[in-house]
């Protein structure tokens, strides 16, 4: 699951998403991440439990402890009484006689002030470009032992967590014998943002949690997740799409494009003659690149992804709905097109709306659909589940 | 000698109408004449517009195919080859 909040006031975004790795031999995991923005109040809260234990009774003291902890730092309830909820409803390890799950909340509103309650995590990160900042932990009075930290996060800042399968990644290696420990997995991190400043949320979980189970040799020992919040920049991307329905707006729609500050798109063939012939620049296709039924990707001076147009959406809409995109080939057009949807946060579309009469023809051997509606759909599903800031113009 | 230029339409409605395969062909047609031709593609040559022409597309040196399919474009290809 991937997430990202707008920041409107502060200017920054917040991208946030996790990793996870089951316990070896395990369906499931054990660690449960969830995260919840509230626009009304622009307020984002994170949480990531470990249930004890490993597989599916893991997997459900985790998800119940994860929904209680967001329901109730969303309702604002005191987090000693929260806990003792908590602690009161899982239900009882039959073997150990206890029940326990772990859990990290990050609270965080708009203008950067981020509230940090742990309790029997591994304490989590906080990175200002590489440098992790001191944590103060103020441990409440509670026979709980919450540790409380209240953060101010700027633009650029990264808030990671992880489970101890992370920081125990390894334990009784002759080189780790006692696990990663957080030390190096902070010097890890630190690296990692060293090396590429910019390195997404998602890259950098992905990262942790393959160096862990790398220390397990690949065996994971316990359930392993790491989630990385990123407070960053916006980025724009604007995606062209279909001939405006007035042929005098053609001008106007290239000279859009050329003038956009961000990434930019092309997605469909007649569009992309239309700014050709515009902006007078020559379109170079590369006749092989097509692959699974999606026909290949061209290339223009200024523009940074030329596809077909409602065969790629349509496959895009369908992929992106039930999060598989992984699993499309790499050199897919329509995944190329949806990784550069999750790389940027403020997407524009630009629709014309002239409808290609050909593609209505119902003898057709394909569904063709109306652009507009795809391109709803797709806008729909960046919104509301990958939290996309998304706007659509129609010419 | 001046190369033949083939121009393949990868435009939505080509694609679904049978011009999905026409690239694959594209690569058979370089093996066997190698310099002889220059095979580009097209992201719509605007001919489907015009609902009296059928899909998919192929030019070959300004001459229009409809209905392109490998024998199609052999047959052309041969009959201008030898004259």
């Amino acid at each position: 699951m991937i997430t990202k909040t707008e920041m409107s006031k502060k200017d920054f975004f917040i991208e946030i998403d996790h990793a996870s790795i089951e316990k070896c031999g395990q369906m499931v995991c054990g660690d449960v991440f969830m995260s919840r923005k509230v626009q009304k109040e622009g307020r984002t809260v994170c949480v990531l439990s470990d249930g004890l234990g490993s597989g599916i009774k893991a997997n459900v003291l985790a998800t119940m402890t994860a929904s209680m902890a967001l329901n109730f730092t969303l309702a604002d309830q005191p987090i000693e009484r929260s806990a003792r909820s908590i602690r009161n409803t899982l239900p009882q390890d039959e073997v150990r006689k206890i029940s326990y799950a772990s859990f990290t909340i990050i609270d965080n509103s708009y203008d950067g002030a981020t509230r940090i309650i742990e309790y029997g995590n591994p304490q989590c990160l906080v990175f200002r470009n590489t440098t992790p900042l001191p944590l103060e932990n103020n441990l409440t009075d509670s026979p709980d032992q919450l540790a409380v930290n209240a953060i101010q996060v700027g633009k650029g800042d990264r808030i990671v967590l992880f489970s101890d399968g992370v920081s125990q990644s390894g334990m009784g290696r002759n080189d780790m014998p006692f696990g990663w420990e957080m030390d190096a997995v902070s010097d890890f991190i630190s690296w990692q943002i060293g090396r590429n400043n910019e390195i997404s949320a998602h890259d950098l979980c992905k990262k942790i949690v393959v160096q862990a189970n790398n220390n397990d040799r690949y065996h994971a020992r316990d359930d392993i997740t790491c989630s990385v919040i990123y407070f960053r920049e916006p980025r724009a991307m604007l995606v062209c799409s279909g001939p405006p329905y007035n042929i005098d707006k053609d001008g106007y729609v290239a000279k859009v494009m050329d003038e956009f500050d961000g990434a930019k798109v092309i997605c469909g063939g007649t569009t992309a003659q239309i700014m050709s012939r515009e902006l007078k620049r020559d379109i170079e296709m590369d006749l092989f690149s097509g692959v699974d039924g999606i026909p290949p990707v061209s290339y223009m001076d200024g523009v940074d992804l030329v596809t077909e147009g409602i065969l790629t959406l349509g496959k895009i809409s369908a992929t992106l709905a039930n999060h598989s995109f992984d699993q499309l080939q790499k050199r897919n057009p329509a995944r190329k097109l949806m990784e550069m949807f999750m790389a940027h946060d403020k997407i524009t579309f630009l629709v014309g709306t002239k409808v290609n009469e050909a593609h209505q023809d119902p003898n057709l051997p394909a569904e063709l659909d109306i652009r507009r509606n795809v391109i709803k759909k797709i806008a729909a599903i960046l919104q509301n589940e990958y939290l996309k800031a998304v706007d659509i113009k129609y010419i | 000698m001046k190369r033949i230029e083939i121009k393949i339409c990868t435009g939505t409605l080509c694609h679904v109408m049978g011009g999905a395969d026409l690239p694959d062909f594209a690569l058979e047609l370089r093996d066997k004449y190698q310099e002889k031709i220059h095979i580009s593609g097209s992201t719509c040559m605007n001919y489907c517009k015009d609902s009296s022409l059928t899909p998919p597309f192929v030019e070959i040196d300004g001459h229009l195919i409809q209905q392109a399919d490998r024998e199609k474009i052999s047959t052309y290809l041969e009959s201008i080859m030898e004259s």
